[in-house]
């Protein structure tokens, strides 16, 4: 009796480690995959180009995780989660905190512009329009939002807009008086999750990017060029700009100068599955493939993408190069 | 004696489990130098964030005493149609991923929603408020208090209770001098429960409140904003304090099993 007993012990342990045995190869992560780490505002993006990338490519499983940009460098620099491209909503973050231990070089793919949204139920609905939002943002029991500036660029750009506002409208003051109706709380981790506030009712208003505003079908107010931070040109103006964001330690800072919102991608150094990756930026920096799905997404591209120098160009995977031209 | 086979699959199992629950614990807790521990312990936030997360966590626990003692009495005492059905409604929230949990509470207090908007009328407010984030902890962490003080009124005969009662005590002195001192014991190891799941929330609370911060919702704000360096000695601190919630509880039903 017993000796039939332990003999069902020793069949179960076996088939449980058979049973156990095929998902080896999925921890390991070892079969045909395309790690990318994103910024929040590619998301709905991304999740198009998956889908067309997998049909082109069967084998391939694309694994996203979206995040602010600065916390998808963190989960690179001190996680050491493994990832093969990473998509940031500022091409600065790779330059700042990746190139050159993590990565040797920034591909730039796109740009967006800020706008303030809405919907209809939002307090005073019906009267805000270019000229006077920053009244209403400054008046009592208006709820609105913007995400961390210690997070998430969107953050810290939404505060630089205030601040370009004062300029432009010409009105002192502007900034200290819209901010100073904004307590703390209303801060999120990450600008995507205001728009489920402001669906919900529990938000008014909150800075988000256009495309972001456009795939979740939120109202918004289309600002100037001068301050929406979505037009290059008008760099000059965005650099009178200055948020004090968090440093590489707390009570550190670094200070975050205006310019226009430009979104930056890189492959990761030694990265699990570099020819994967390389097929996937392949697709997604094609004018016909992924620069195509961001352009109907209301994000406009920049065809062909751009690398800064000659250097960066010729650093390129040569797969890439012919996708890219060197523009400052 | 020789033991069987058995005894050393069970013994080498428990050593895989305390190995795989330990090891990351002593890793965090060995990561942080003692420097760094001291000077989170002087650090404002962090107190503040650690006080918050106990304060709000005491919140839920005694709402839940309050009104889920009765519920707890009313279901291990009597039988009724739909019972079961209502304590499968009271474990739901174990089973609800965290985040939905605080979408579908901010989506009831948003003034999109008629119980929002009598909220707004009243002045309450439920995203980024402490009330908010008790009314989180209290969703998460009120089906262990129930299911704990349930399961200790259970243990008491209910005979006891009609002696007293048909000595010509009122329900409500039974319940205050029988019941209740043969089942304090299972009721606080239910609300020590209920706070040390309170305090380790996280996923609900973020989305309800990311300020003001608890210290599971610093540990993330320290880590996306400046690494794991400086989010391990706030970790260190709060998983001291569960550890000496549960250590708690395990001295107060080793007590109980003794008493029998």
């Amino acid at each position: 009796m017993r000796k039939t007993g332990s003999f069902k012990w020793v069949e179960f342990m076996v088939v449980a480690t058979l049973l156990f045995l095929p998902h080896c190869r999925v921890l390991a992560g070892s079969s045909d995959q395309v790690i990318i780490f994103h910024a929040g505002s590619l998301t709905i993006p991304l999740a198009h180009m998956e889908k067309e990338f997998e049909a082109m490519y069967p084998g391939v499983d694309v694994l996203r995780e979206a995040s602010g940009s600065q916390k998808c460098a963190r989960k690179i620099i001190d996680l050491k989660k493994p990832c093969d491209i990473m998509a940031s909503a500022d091409y600065k973050v790779i330059d700042k905190l990746l190139i050159p231990n993590y990565a040797d070089w920034n591909i730039r793919f796109a740009t967006n512009q800020l706008v303030l949204c809405y919907t209809e139920n939002s307090k005073y609905a019906s009267e805000i329009n270019d000229e006077n939002w920053y009244n209403i943002l400054a008046r009592k029991g208006v709820i609105w939002g913007h995400s961390d500036p210690d997070l998430d660029p969107c953050g810290y750009r939404a505060l630089m807009v205030l601040q370009l506002a004062e300029e432009y409208y010409k009105v002192p003051g502007l900034y200290d008086k819209t901010v100073a109706n904004r307590p703390k709380e209303n801060i999120r981790p990450k600008s995507v999750e205001l728009g489920s506030l402001l669906q919900t009712g529990n938000m008014d208003y909150a800075w988000e990017y256009l495309s972001v505003a456009v795939q979740h079908e939120l109202k918004y107010i289309l600002l100037p060029d001068e301050i929406n931070l979505g037009n290059y040109q008008f760099d000059e103006f965005y650099d009178q700009a200055v948020v004090r964001v968090a440093g590489k330690e707390p009570d550190t800072f670094m200070e975050m100068r205006g310019s226009s919102v430009t979104y930056g991608v890189t492959m990761i150094k030694n990265s699990p599955n570099t020819k994967e990756a390389e097929a996937f930026l392949q697709y997604m920096l094609d004018p016909q493939g992924g620069l195509k799905v961001l352009k109907e997404m209301g994000q406009p591209p920049f065809v062909p993408c751009r690398v800064p120098t000659e250097a960066a160009k010729s650093s390129l995977p040569e797969s890439l190069q012919n996708l890219v031209v060197i523009k400052d | 004696m020789k033991r069987e086979a058995f005894f050393w699959i069970s013994v080498s199992c428990g050593l895989v489990i305390m190995a795989f629950i330990l090891l990351p614990l002593i890793q965090l807790f060995t990561s942080p130098s003692l420097d760094m521990l001291k000077e989170s312990l002087s650090d404002k936030d962090v107190m503040r964030s650690i006080w918050l997360s106990i304060y709000t966590a005491g919140m839920a626990a005694l709402i839940s005493f309050v009104f889920g003692t009765p519920l707890a009495y009313l279901l291990a005492r009597s039988d009724f149609r739909g019972k079961r059905l209502v304590e499968a409604v009271i474990d739901l929230p174990i089973a609800i991923p965290h985040p939905v949990v605080g979408i579908a509470i901010l989506s009831v207090a948003g003034k999109n929603y008629w119980f929002g908007q009598i909220l707004t009328e009243l002045g309450v407010r439920i995203m980024g408020s402490v009330t908010g984030i008790v009314t989180v902890l209290t969703f998460v962490g009120i089906p262990f208090y129930l299911n704990a003080t349930k399961a200790g009124f259970e243990a008491i005969s209910p005979r006891l209770e009609k002696v007293s009662r048909s000595l010509g005590a009122s329900m409500f002195s039974t319940f205050a001098r029988i019941t209740f001192p043969l089942a304090w014991r299972s009721m606080l190891i239910g609300i020590i429960m209920c706070c040390a799941r309170a305090i380790s929330e996280f996923g609900a609370v973020v989305i309800v409140a990311y300020h003001p911060m608890v210290a599971s919702v610093l540990i993330y704000e320290r880590f996306e904003a400046y690494g794991l360096k400086y989010s391990q000695p706030v970790a260190v601190w709060l998983v001291s304090i569960s550890l000496i919630l549960f250590f708690l509880l395990r001295i107060l039903t080793l007590h109980k099993v003794e008493e029998k």
